[in-house]
């Protein structure tokens, strides 16, 4: 099989090439330091299996993961870990591949011949089984069978039609299937703010409230000309933010 | 009137000088021997098992057989102490016995009956409410008995009329007689109770700050790099087993002793080198070690959680990691530790804090018992860095 390790230490990442050099029949065809390296390389690369450390800097490998299940042919997911008790019990419980550091090269290789496709349900209950359930750090984006990680930091503000959800950056618009709803209850109220029943605005950006030509309030924001309207029902709320 | 508080400051502080000594033997040596002893008593108020985690009740289960029995020995022997006092050596005295034993086993029976009952619902109560309302329990149950006896008497024939002449003085006598005894009792449990959780809390205690010294991340982390190296560069596994082993010695070792200075940098060297073959270049250290004396001490691992914790919540979150400042000088009769780590631009805060703080707290609940209000431990924190600097005298203090 063709396999890509992912891990931010180096040595991790040779003894596991090591082993699988022992064990045969597999190529390395490519080696990630973080999850956010990980998801790039992986999109390019296309492996058949990807071998994921869970705590990395940047992103980590739960997130890496579940941005992976997004790719047309998704990658079979082994994580590795040395101790996270929280992550490892949801594993069980979800029936998700993972191997114990110091990895055994036996269990390395029972893995491999086991290993099994993951679906992003079962990523997301491992997610919220964690200690503290982690919002994501970037939004991954398909463009023709690629994936784009889009750093949630960037973003504007979402904005729904019927189908789609479409995210603003300063520079670019790209259009992703989730609810307003699901990305609300992720990213919470710090970061977003719901100004409409269509629209999620990034608090950072928000340059502040104006009235409108027609007398209803509108959001300007940094780094755009577009001003998007508040509606009556979320006017309050909005005002109440802007106050603080 | 002009209270000195100074003065009366320095002396309560001096008392805790002299009472610390006698309290930790108190704590660490009589405490834990007399819990131990008292889980030993055979028989009579056998220790309630622990039911599920931290429930521990301070009323023995009477449902229990064990506890049964005890209650009819204590019976029994209270109706033999009562029966010698009471009455006269003669050949009624037998006599005497078998009644009053009777009355007794019959009222001690019937309270374990209740407790046993009434035992899920005083289990729900606070201790303190829940011992006040056996009281009340018990008391009720010997003045029932006691009129019940009075009855018993009375339709057996053995009295005239169901309010005898004694009967206010056998009330009165038997009612004294049992508030005392069951005071008493209930008072025992709750020591004993207390006694217990507070030797269950230390143990806890103790297995977090063990816990806290080691972080398993870091062990199961190292030992997976070894391995790898044990391949790769066998020299460089060797050095490695070789810090873990020293550090390892250090973090399991159980006096909170005084270290020179010069030990305790090393240590944390060796800490440094084996964090270093997992961060590879990602981490860097700049040394400032300035003057101190030769006789300088500190508690032994006091400068290794302040780099873990810099590594942790500096270094390791970031791909690109960062320098470590660690500067040490002495100034005046008091010697400061610093280290500073950068702090990576997107961090979720919560996460971050909570773990930190805990291992830094720790370190200044073992700063506190080594010098009192003679250390310090400062946290200064700006965008990009967090500093922790611990301020300790030169001289040591209480080892």
């Amino acid at each position: 099989m063709r396999i890509m390790i992912v891990d931010d230490e180096k040595l991790a990442r040779e003894r596991l090439r090591e082993l699988l050099n022992e064990i045969g029949g597999h190529t390395v065809i490519g080696e990630a330091t973080n999850g956010h390296e990980a998801v790039e390389r992986a999109s390019e690369l296309n492996p058949d299996v990807v071998l994921m450390d869970i705590r990395m800097p940047g992103m980590d490998g739960l997130e890496a993961a579940m941005h992976l299940m997004g790719m047309d042919e998704p990658p079979i997911v082994i994580f590795t870990t040395a101790y996270d008790q929280h992550a490892l019990h949801a594993f069980e419980v979800n029936a998700v591949d993972y191997l114990l550091k110091p990895i055994r090269k036996d269990r390395l290789a029972a893995a491999l011949d086991k290993a099994k496709k993951l679906t992003l349900e079962q990523l997301q209950d491992v997610n919220a089984a964690q200690e503290s359930p982690q919002a994501r750090t970037h939004i991954s984006v398909h463009l023709r069978g690629n994936i784009r990680l889009v750093p949630v930091k960037d973003i504007l503000y979402f904005m729904a039609d019927s189908k789609y959800v479409t995210i603003r950056t300063p520079n670019e618009e790209h259009l992703i299937e989730d609810s307003l709803i699901n990305l609300e209850k992720e990213f919470g109220e710090k970061m977003f703010l719901r100004i409409h029943r269509n629209a999620l605005v990034a608090t950072d950006y928000i340059k502040g409230i104006e009235k409108g030509p027609a007398g209803n309030w509108q959001v300007a924001l940094k780094g755009s000309d577009k001003k998007l309207d508040v509606s009556r029902r979320h006017a309050a709320a909005v005002r109440r933010w802007a106050r603080r | 009137m002009a209270l000195d508080t100074n003065k009366i400051t320095a002396w309560s502080g001096r008392l805790q000088e002299r009472l610390r000594p006698a309290w930790r033997w108190l704590n660490d040596r009589l405490l834990p021997r007399a819990a131990d002893a008292a889980a030993r008593l055979p028989g009579l108020f056998a220790p309630a098992p622990v039911e599920s985690g931290d429930e521990i009740h301070f009323l023995p289960n009477f449902c229990r057989g064990r506890a049964v029995f005890g209650i009819v020995l204590i019976a029994e022997l209270l109706a033999l102490v009562i029966t010698l006092i009471t009455r006269r050596i003669s050949e009624n005295l037998f006599q005497d016995l078998l009644l009053i034993s009777l009355f007794v086993q019959w009222m001690a029976l019937l309270s374990a009956a209740v407790l046993c009952a009434a035992r899920r619902f005083l289990n729900t109560l606070p201790n303190h409410r829940a011992l006040g309302f056996a009281y009340l329990l018990l008391l009720a149950i010997e003045l029932a008995t006691s009129e019940l006896a009075v009855w018993v008497l009375w339709l057996s024939g053995g009295v005239g009329s169901p309010r005898p002449e004694w009967y206010a003085y056998f009330h009165i006598q038997n009612f004294t007689v049992a508030a005392i005894l069951d005071a008493l009792a209930l008072r025992y449990f709750l020591a004993r109770h207390q006694l217990r959780q507070r030797t269950l809390s230390e143990a806890r205690a103790r297995v977090e700050a063990l816990r806290s010294r080691i972080r398993p991340h870091f062990l199961f982390n190292t030992m997976n790099i070894i391995a790898s190296l044990i391949r790769s560069a066998p020299d460089k596994a060797e050095a490695a087993i070789e810090d873990m082993a020293d550090l390892f010695r250090t973090m399991l070792g159980e006096s909170e002793n005084l270290v020179p200075v010069n030990n305790e940098i090393a240590i944390a060297k060796k800490y440094l080198d084996i964090e270093a073959l997992r961060l590879d270049s990602r981490l860097r250290v700049d040394w400032d070690v300035g003057k101190f004396p030769r006789r300088a001490v500190m508690p032994v691992l006091t400068l290794q959680p302040l780099l873990e914790n810099a590594i942790h919540h500096g270094i390791e979150p970031n791909p690109l990691g960062g320098a470590i400042q660690v500067r040490l000088w002495e100034d005046g009769e008091t010697l400061h530790i610093a280290v500073t780590n950068p702090l990576p631009r997107s961090r979720s805060k919560s996460a971050a804090t909570a773990r930190g703080d805990r291992a830094l707290d720790n370190l200044r609940l073992r700063l506190t018992s080594h010098y009192g209000a003679a250390a310090d431990l400062k946290i200064s924190e700006d965008r990009e860095r967090f500093t922790a600097t611990v301020s300790i005298p030169t001289r040591g203090g209480n080892p």
